[in-house]
């Protein structure tokens, strides 16, 4: 069994040089052609039950013609419609402002990435997708009784990608995904507790992954929250790694960004080679990580990927840029010179390529501490393991104000019982430039806008402000 | 597959469809044969366009078209679904389709409720909501004109560092057939600008975000005064760069028509969709009938409000809309259903099924949700009695967790309430509750309740949505 079609990446391929001569007929200066064909399954869990399966396939091409540094861009289904959907980018490009000197780019030498397609995931049909949803739910019974799985999932997916330009850029390939996520909810006479957690791999997952039992555990600590004086204080807080990637994901990716630190819309415009966050603090975008949901051998303009430092020792030390993000600021005058640091990122076919990270890491080199060590540390405080409203911070001035139900209070050291409900407020940037300790378990969280991050627990010894209801 | 060398002819409608109606009957009668009590396929055709502008600058123009077909099988009392952008390939999917309904049926455990549907009429139609002016019809320079409204409004002032403004529209064109004999077919457009407006005054630096459009083309974009709403979004942003930050803790709060909308979306609406109560994961599981909140509050959801952001005239499963009356003088009056949810709690369908395009399957979701006006004449009569307190405006979005019955939502801006007025500007406020005190909390609202900012709601699918009501006074609110 196979999930991928025979030939689904030679005729996406196929497909796309359809296009490609579309350009060229068109008489085109330069064009680029991104597209993508996913196949997979799915299921959906609601109630403590399989409750839908399913599956398809889906897939598209995005194209892009780049005429004396303007360009267009249009997206298309059906290949028939190429000359079409290439005149309607063409007919953008002439209304567009020219760019100094934005030319797509020429072919260069990229590495290759592993760890992108697992033919274990490839050979997993429906039946196996019910094997382990029943091995979830009954792990989730197992772990406690009272509870139950009231939404989640579980999916595989396989996907063929091309990338191919005027300028001799051919790139295409096959990856993999497995993922699941479970929503558990305990219901404690009338009294609901839940958490969402989830998992998700280029590689097979095995059947209950932690994220099973580690949903439970949030259920069950959150439950008889406790009587806390009310009124909001300054607190160090403790989030665990699921808890603080929202917030870390709507703010710092964008901060670090060319244009927007060249515009001043990022909180650490003017500071760069400056210390903008705890000098023990460092964070890399590794673009060649083996295995990452955003890494690879090209960026989506077909420049190499690269791993690639942001902030080194609290220092801001360098900028995502794409080419065409890179080509307008300098033509501009915002920046006297920049060039892409293979940070094109495209979210689907239907989006021309922009500036944005891979994989992030967040380290210390004052090494990293076990949870207990962190609970120490924080002595009197919170641990946060997942906000609501992270998507309302502000990402120009990283300003917060967010909610949580998943919320423990911490007295000398040790935990004495959640919390109902509790506000927490502050300023992300200004708390990563005080005392920070991180964890020494990192794990990879997904992220919608902004690649995949990888974060230990992070405790927070200053800046925030913890609000019980 | 959507690379079939034949589907550019395939693809091409007849008529005004995209289905070819004998081939996917046969395809439905298949499903039967197999096994299947109901099979569907639903097609749904996209015509969109989006525009980026970036300081009275062409960003970026996108059009394009998406075609997506979903088919959907119960069979043995559970769902089998595929989903593709290959519609030929729709013939050799029933079977394997129908198979994997059973195979989760048979995982049902002694004495657990099979799916079923409930009853609906079934129509054989077309409903082409028709704009007055076809938004699709619009030239790329008549565009980047109105939105360069926004950016005239908008810039010319030394702190403002950046305008950036946006624009989408699409063309919703839906074919749905059902194995009971379901053949509808219908259409309608969204239209909508947005602007973000962000300011700098040495270290500080805001953003102010806004939207206007709804159902509908050309014409509402037209009737909106862009230039003004740049002038707004200008001031605003302005106003923040000097604003405190919000205090923090239990207090009177005033919101705004917007942020109304934003609450009882979040607060309510969401607890309200069945398949969240049938789930268990709804803190108003068994509560229909039940008081749940001040006898003030009446809430709609209402996908036939013509103009707002959520209305749609027929929805995914092909049933009528109406006005669904959620909360009543404070009752609980109704869930919002799609077929299965109505089934399950034996109610009756009331068109709440919607998927984000044709390559998702319909969930319970809202359309247009409003809070209706109450006995206050303005936001002055709502004001006077609060010795301190916040009165918030705008939305930044919320979140809910629908078992607990927490949410939280952010304002874009706010003012300090002192002694029944307004004092100081105030930024970052995010409010915070429980729905089912909350919902009892609410202790004045304005006569006027009109749908405010067009918004876009996530349920792991995305799907544009109408928030209003009047401005709303809630006695004890957990800010900050």
């Amino acid at each position: 069994m196979n999930m991928l079609p025979e030939g689904a990446e030679e005729r996406l391929l196929s497909n796309a040089k359809l296009i490609a001569k579309a350009c060229e007929q068109s008489g085109v200066q330069q064009w680029d052609i991104v597209g993508f064909q996913s196949y997979g399954h799915e299921l959906d869990i609601e109630a403590g039950k399989i409750t839908m399966a399913g599956g398809g396939g889906e897939g598209g091409f995005g194209v892009r013609v780049v005429e004396d540094g303007t360009f267009g861009f249009a997206h298309l289904v059906d290949v028939s419609g190429a000359q079409r959907a290439v005149e309607q980018a063409l007919r953008i490009a002439r209304k567009s402002p020219s760019i100094d000197n934005f030319v797509l780019p020429s072919e260069q030498k990229a590495q290759r990435v592993g760890g992108m397609c697992d033919q274990n995931i490839l050979n997993l049909g429906p039946d196996d997708l019910l094997e382990q949803a029943d091995a979830i739910l009954n792990a989730v019974k197992s772990a406690d009784k009272r509870a139950i799985v009231t939404g989640g999932g579980v999916g595989v997916s396989a996907t063929a990608s091309c990338l191919l330009n005027s300028e001799g850029i051919l790139e295409s390939g096959l990856s993999t995904s497995h993922g699941i996520g479970v929503q558990v909810t305990i219901d404690n006479d009338g009294k609901m507790t839940s958490s969402y957690q989830g998992d998700s791999s280029r590689t097979r997952l095995v059947d209950v992954p932690d994220c099973v039992a580690h949903a439970v555990d949030w259920a069950v600590k959150t439950q008889n929250p406790i009587e806390v004086e009310s009124g909001a204080k300054d607190a160090p807080v403790l989030m665990t790694s699921e808890g603080f990637s929202p917030l870390f994901s709507v703010v710092v990716p964008p901060a670090m960004m060319g244009q927007k630190l060249v515009r001043k819309e990022s909180f650490w415009t003017g500071k760069m080679n400056q210390n903008v966050m705890s000098e023990d603090l460092s964070i890399h975008d590794n673009g060649l990580l083996e295995g990452g949901f955003s890494s690879g051998s090209r960026d989506s303009e077909g420049v190499p990927k690269r791993n690639q430092s942001l902030v080194e020792s609290g220092r801001l030390v360098n900028m995502l840029w794409s080419t065409r993000d890179a080509a307008q600021q300098v033509a501009e005058g915002r920046i006297e010179s920049a060039n892409s640091t293979g940070s094109a990122v495209s979210r689907s076919h239907q989006s021309p390529p922009s500036t944005g990270a891979s994989e992030l890491t967040m380290t210390s080199s004052r090494g990293s501490r076990s949870f207990e060590q962190l609970l120490e540390q924080l002595d009197d405080g919170y641990v946060i393991n997942g906000v609501m409203g992270a998507h309302t911070a502000n990402p120009t001035s990283g300003d917060f104000s967010v909610t949580t139900s998943s919320i423990l209070r911490v007295v000398d050291g040790e935990i004495v019982g959640p919390l109902k409900q509790a506000g927490l407020s502050g300023n992300l940037a200004k708390a990563l430039s005080g005392n920070v300790v991180l964890g020494d378990d990192v794990r990879r969280q997904g992220s919608y806008s902004s690649g995949s991050m990888h974060l230990p627990d992070v405790l927070l010894m200053e800046g925030l402000r913890v609000n019980p209801a | 597959m959507v690379i079939a060398a034949n589907q550019g002819e395939a693809h091409k409608p007849s008529s005004g469809r995209y289905l070819d109606q004998e081939k996917v009957r046969k395809a439905l009668d298949s499903a039967t044969t197999h096994g299947a009590s109901y099979a569907e396929v639903r097609l749904v055709s996209f015509t969109q366009s989006s525009v980026a502008m970036r300081d009275g600058i062409l960003e970026r123009a996108i059009p394009g078209q998406e075609l997506g077909l979903t088919l959907r099988i119960l069979a043995d009392g559970a769902w089998g679904v595929h989903s593709t952008t290959d519609i030929a390939s729709l013939p050799d999917q029933i079977e394997s389709t129908t198979r994997l309904a059973k195979a989760v049926a048979s995982r049902r455990a002694d004495g657990e409720k099979p799916i079923g549907l409930a009853e609906v009429p079934i129509f054989e139609d077309e409903q082409h909501w028709n704009s007055k002016l076809d938004v699709r019809n619009t030239e790329l320079d008549t565009k980047m004109d109105l939105m360069n409204d926004f950016y005239r409004g908008a810039s010319q002032h030394k702190h403002v560092v950046s305008v950036t403004t946006g624009w989408s529209d699409e063309h919703i064109h839906t074919e749905l057939m059902t194995s009971e004999g379901m053949d509808r077919t219908w259409s309608f457009q969204r239209s909508l600008v947005h602007g973000m407006v962000t300011a700098r005054d040495e270290g500080e630096v805001v953003s102010y975000r806004t939207r206007a459009g709804g159902q509908g083309g050309l014409e509402l974009i037209k009737g909106v005064d862009l230039l003004e709403l740049g002038e707004q979004a200008q001031t605003a942003a302005l106003r923040l760069l000097k604003a405190e930050r919000a205090p923090s803790g239990k207090m009177p709060l005033i919101a705004d028509q917007d942020l109304t909308g934003v609450y009882i979306h979040e607060a309510l609406g969401h607890p309200c969709e069945a398949d969240l109560v049938a789930a268990g994961d709804s803190c108003l599981d068994g509560k229909l009938g039940q008081k749940i909140g001040n006898e003030l509050v009446t809430v709609v959801d209402d996908p036939t409000l013509m103009g707002g952001y959520g209305a749609y005239p027929i929805d995914d499963e092909g049933v009528n809309t109406r006005e669904k009356v959620l909360i009543k003088n404070g009752v609980l009056t109704e869930y919002l259903n799609h077929r299965e949810t109505a089934h399950h709690f034996g109610l009756e369908p009331n068109g709440g099924a919607r998927a984000q395009d044709g390559l998702h399957h319909p969930l319970v979701r809202m359309s247009n949700t409003m809070i209706q006006g109450g006995n206050h004449s303005d936001l002055d009569e709502l004001m006077e009695d609060v010795e301190y307190g916040i009165y918030a405006c705008g939305t930044r979005g919320g979140q809910v967790d629908t078992g607990r019955g927490s949410f939280q939502f952010a304002a874009q801006e706010a003012w300090l309430i002192e002694d029944g007025e307004l004092t100081r500007p105030l930024k970052d406020v995010s409010v915070s509750g429980m729905t089912l005190e909350i919902l009892k909390n609410v202790d004045g609202l304005t006569k006027e309740a009109e749908l405010a900012t067009p918004g876009f709601c996530g349920k792991g699918q995305t799907v544009p949505v109408g928030d209003g009501g009047p401005v709303m006074r809630i006695r004890e609110a957990l800010v900050g």
